[in-house]
């Protein structure tokens, strides 16, 4: 399985896609002078477009990279080769997951020491009016990671299913769609304006908000831009909570994959 | 296609793209630059839509108001409004744009700065920045502005009081604890007001912005002097002045006041110094047309 993800990681890399993440990653030299169109909060607003850069890019490789990964393979007749190794498909499907992870990880740590190095120029500048939280920043890059990489098992188990590139891909933008209004929605049926609602409707919406991904909990932008105190109990079961999705996903796509035909 | 139909190819194309470059970039330099504020999602919808981007989608909100603002003030020193701005856009964007990100500063410190005193919407502002006090919780700004708008536009001194106490207690400045007592009573509002604007064009980095408070400070200045001349005025002669040319007649005042904003200064039937403006250009705009 390792020799799975090593060729993952390579396939990546002689495809380009690092130095082409190294041509965006340019924008971060912009982020010193836009961030002094603010009035109140120079240094809060670098810190907040250094984050979206960083998951802008984050999502196009877990959408691009997760959907496309085993379509290609399987277009390329790849696979039939990699299977009659003596290898289960359920661990070269593992191993690509686990090599699009990786690379994921290596490129918010990148990305988030380029994110840092913005930051600390723009704050020199402009001291804001609380110092800045340097551990929640690193936190917030490290569970935007955790959250792309959920959504990679998203777009492999889609692919497990597809034959062609399409619902891998869109499924995927779609369920980071989704994942992001959860709680919002779940929160509006349950207000008081939503009192109105059909009980039927609140039920459905409640059922949903249990099976559906929820990814507010792995949005730290707000800890990190205005230094608000990590809830670390929170943050310990944002973690448990990933890893068992992803596991289910990941044990649901290697049980398609393997009944699948390949001709 | 030989090497030198290529070659060929290429210049034509290259000499044409030269040939329209000038005409397209004259166009565009004359095209009339206007930040539109046009209309934004409500906000429920720009919450759903701004997936994880919620701070970029509401600062770039934000964004979008300052620059529209920047682009109607006057490049000249007096900070005048050239075109009438749309307030109401305004105020709903901003509002729109707090309701994605409730920590963003820049938000409150532009309804505060502009909408407060231009629209006169203070109920609406204070309810903005009480919603932002429950986020920003560190924020001494806040609180400050919510107890000028009590006691100055709202006139509820208790409550401006108890928010200068808490401006003061989260800031550590003492400034805050006299301007409480001040609060107290009615008396020395133009006082306060100067203390207020001068801090707060101290404290503005974006040109329109400090200009408009800028501005204000002048007026303020003005109704001082005004005043100031009122119970000299009062003190020789035992009754209050009726009109602002008595004092400049009687050599209360040196010279006549300017309201920067074009209005004119006059007196309430409590003695107290008013101008046509209201402070605010649109003020003008609404006298003139009642005018008519």
């Amino acid at each position: 399985m390792l020799n799975i993800v090593r060729v993952t990681l390579k396939g990546i890399f002689r495809d380009r896609v690092f130095h082409g993440i190294l041509a965006v990653a340019v924008v971060f030299l912009a982020i010193p002078s836009v961030s002094t169109l603010s009035m109140r909060q120079v240094t809060e607003l670098s810190i907040t477009l250094a984050l979206s850069l960083e998951s802008f890019i984050l999502l196009l490789l877990a959408v691009f990279l997760g959907g496309t990964s085993l379509w290609k393979d399987i277009e390329r007749r790849y696979t039939f080769s990699v299977l009659s190794l003596p290898i289960t498909r359920s661990r070269y499907l593992f191993g690509r997951f686990l090599g699009i992870a990786l690379f994921l990880i290596l490129t918010a740590a990148v990305l988030g020491a380029g994110a840092l190095v913005a930051v600390k120029v723009v704050s020199s500048g402009y001291p804001p009016d609380r110092p800045v939280a340097w551990g929640a920043i690193m936190a917030a890059v490290g569970f935007d990671a955790l959250k792309y990489v959920f959504l990679v098992a998203f777009a492999v188990l889609f692919s497990s299913l597809s034959t062609s590139f399409f619902l891998p891909v869109f499924g995927t933008i779609a369920i980071f769609l989704v994942g992001g209004a959860t709680q919002q929605v779940y929160d509006y049926v349950h207000s008081a304006a939503a009192r109105t609602m059909a009980p039927l409707v609140r039920q459905v919406a409640t059922l949903l908000y249990y099976l559906l991904p929820n990814f507010s909990s792995f949005d730290l932008k707000v800890n990190a831009i205005y230094a608000v105190p990590l809830d670390y109990h929170g943050l310990a079961l944002t973690v448990g909570y990933c890893v068992i999705y992803t596991s289910l996903l990941l044990v649901a796509a290697a049980a398609i994959f393997g009944r699948r035909e390949m001709k | 296609m030989g090497l030198r139909a290529h070659l060929l190819g290429m210049a034509v194309l290259l000499g044409l793209y030269l040939a329209l470059l000038f005409p397209f970039t004259t166009y565009m330099a004359n095209k009339p630059y206007v930040e539109k504020l046009g209309i934004i999602p409500r906000a429920e919808v720009l919450q759903v839509i701004s997936a994880d981007q919620k701070q970029l989608v509401g600062a770039s909100v934000i964004g979008k108001v300052i620059m529209y603002f920047g682009g109607l003030v006057d490049g000249g020193k007096t900070g005048e409004i050239r075109v009438p701005a749309d307030y109401p856009a305004m105020s709903r964007t901003i509002y729109a744009a707090l309701k994605l990100d409730p920590y963003n500063m820049d938000g409150y410190y532009f309804a505060q700065a502009i909408l407060v005193w231009d629209v006169g919407q203070y109920q609406i502002a204070n309810n903005l920045l009480e919603y932002g006090m429950k986020y920003r919780t560190w924020d001494w700004y806040l609180p400050f502005f919510v107890g000028f708008n009590d006691a100055y536009f709202l006139k509820d001194y208790k409550n401006a009081a108890q928010m200068y106490m808490r401006a003061g207690k989260l800031s550590g400045n003492p400034l805050f604890e006299s301007l409480a007592g001040r609060y107290l009573q009615q008396s020395g509002q133009t006082e306060m007001a100067i203390a207020y604007l001068t801090m707060m064009a101290k404290g503005a980095r974006e040109p329109a912005i400090r200009k408009s408070f800028q501005t204000r400070l002048q007026a303020f200045r003005e109704v001082r002097l005004i005043e100031e001349a009122r119970d000299r005025f009062k003190a020789d002669h035992g009754r209050m002045p009726e009109r602002i040319d008595t004092l400049v007649a009687g050599g209360y005042l040196k010279k006549a006041p300017v309201d920067p904003y074009g209005g004119e200064f006059y007196f309430e039937p409590d003695g107290s110094v008013a101008t046509t403006s209201k402070f605010a250009y649109a003020g003008v705009r609404h006298a003139g047309e009642k005018g008519k």
